[in-house]
């Protein structure tokens, strides 16, 4: 399960790096979507550590 | 079902720039980004050449130009400083700090004024591809969800590039390419001097480099960009660090955080297919030691409009036609691209130590001309195992 903290600022820097797709950047919102094989590739990407893998 | 020649997705500089010049081509445009307020917040630190004013056709206006800048200075990591100014040395290449909240929203009014329909908040959430070519995107739009037709697509959808992923193209940027970059806008800062482009090298922003874009006599972008496998910490934990040891910044005071990611792998294998062009960050349209994207991706945002207005004129979208595009964008920017991206993998591998070497080596050094090959020499003679890596491509 990702949990986004909601410092996060919707920068899609995340979104980027990742290959399966599976992060949707709205406005205000992130979305995961259930192709995410919790690599952790995304968790290291993000610039505030806004993301965390939690089992 | 809404219709259209060609469908922009993304209103940075390079989308709003391709919408424009395929509207002034005479397509029927449209140009959609899901911010309710184009250009804000910004992912950037604004720094621009003057010749991006030549590609875009467009004078260079007060409204968002905030600084001229007159040099760099280089710092190394004990404190050692290169300064290279105008008035000492002749610069290749000037520029100018902009406003791009208000830079970004001009360039896609002019898109507007050249006939392409904007739709803001408006969000791309898939596509399909149809029998005859063209793509159709499921667009929401406070909470209206609809789809648009387009026989061509533009995806300039920034750094996240959902549009080349959807389509299958083979445009991804790795992990170790994707500059995590964070900064403060900040007041009360104290430059030395307020027309000259600061950037500090080695473990302070490791695979990157920490940078003061003064924006006004005391205003400063003052920011960094990682890449997280070479760093031990966060990109923010970074910046804090920096702007604290910083003489510049330890009393400034923060008025805006700006994150974002800057894809510095160089030009993606598939910038175009049938019906489709990426421009910008979603075709990695980035210089990629300097990360700067702007020039390059209003440069890639321009052809990409003219080739769409032309095959729409032709009626050919077809893979063969739009080839034309890559071959515009190869030639105008791949060879500088792969010289940089080498230029920095040389930059990266430096350790504090070797990069103050090199500082101290060019004290004694006095530029009246700026050409790459001064610099390189010097560098060489400072650092001969540069010479390996660096001399065959910039001599
Ligand atoms: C911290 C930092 C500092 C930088 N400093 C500089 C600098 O000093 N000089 C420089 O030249 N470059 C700099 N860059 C790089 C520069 O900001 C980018 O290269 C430039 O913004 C790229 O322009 P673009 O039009 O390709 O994409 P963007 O400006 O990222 O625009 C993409 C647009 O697409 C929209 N979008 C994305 N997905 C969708 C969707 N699904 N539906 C609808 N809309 C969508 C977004 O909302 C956004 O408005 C910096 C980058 C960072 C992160
Ligand atoms: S990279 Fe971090 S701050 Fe940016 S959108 Fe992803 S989680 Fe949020
Ligand atoms: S954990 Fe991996 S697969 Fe899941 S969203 Fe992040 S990068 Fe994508």
């Amino acid at each position: 399960m990702m949990i986004v903290k909601d410092w996060c600022s919707y920068c899609g820097c995340c979104a980027g790096v990742c290959v399966r797709n599976c992060i949707e950047v709205k406005e205000t919102a992130l979305v995961f979507d259930e192709n995410c094989n919790e690599c952790g590739i995304c968790v290291d990407a993000c610039p505030l550590a806004a993301l965390e893998l939690e089992e | 079902m809404i219709k259209t020649d060609v469908l922009v997705i993304g209103a940075g500089p390079a989308g709003s720039t391709a919408a424009r010049f395929a509207a002034k081509g005479g397509a029927k445009v449209i140009l959609m980004d899901k911010k309710s307020e184009i250009g804000s917040p910004k992912r950037c630190a604004e720094g621009v050449s003057k010749k991006t004013f030549d590609i875009l056709e467009l004078e260079a206006d007060p409204h968002w130009i905030t600084r001229e800048i007159e040099g760099v200075r280089l710092v190394a990591p004990d404190g050692t400083d290169v300064w290279l100014t105008n008035d000492v040395i002749e610069l290749p290449e000037a520029g100018y700090i902009l406003e791009r909240k208000v830079f970004d929203k001009h360039l896609a009014m002019e898109a507007g004024r050249e006939g392409a329909e904007i739709r803001i908040k408006t969000q791309a959430k898939g596509l399909k591809k149809e029998a005859d070519g063209s793509y159709t995107v499921t667009c929401e739009c406070m909470g209206e969800v609809y789809d648009i037709n387009a026989k061509i697509l533009i995806g300039a959808d920034g750094p996240e590039s959902h549009v080349a992923k959807w389509a299958g193209l083979k445009a991804i940027t790795k992990p170790k390419h994707m500059e995590s970059g964070i900064q403060f806008e900040m007041c009360n800062a104290k430059m030395e001097r307020s027309d000259v482009l600061e950037f500090y090298f080695g473990s302070v922003a490791p695979g990157g480099y920490f940078w003061l874009f003064p924006k006004g006599d005391d205003i400063v972008n003052a920011g960094l960009a990682i890449i997280p496998e070479m760093a031990e910490k966060s990109a923010y934990e970074y910046l804090v660090d920096a702007v604290n040891n910083c003489y510049a910044t330890k009393d400034a005071q923060p008025v805006e955080i700006n994150v974002g990611g800057d894809p510095v792998g160089g030009l993606v294998k598939e910038m175009y297919n049938d019906n489709i062009m990426l421009c910008g960050d979603a075709a990695s349209q980035v210089n990629p030691l300097t990360g700067g994207g702007i020039t390059s991706g209003i440069t890639g945002g321009k052809y990409a409009g003219q080739v769409a207005a032309e095959a729409i004129k032709v009626g050919d979208c077809s893979k063969k036609f739009l080839k034309k595009y890559d071959k515009l964008v190869r030639e105008d920017m791949g060879h500088d691209m792969d010289k940089y991206s080498k230029a920095c993998d040389y930059l990266w591998s430096l350790d504090d130590d070797e990069l103050n070497n090199i500082a101290h080596a060019f004290q004694d050094i006095e530029f009246t001309t700026i050409g790459t090959t001064e610099l390189v020499k010097a560098l060489i003679k400072a650092q001969p195992k540069a010479a390996l890596k660096l001399g065959k491509l910039f001599l």
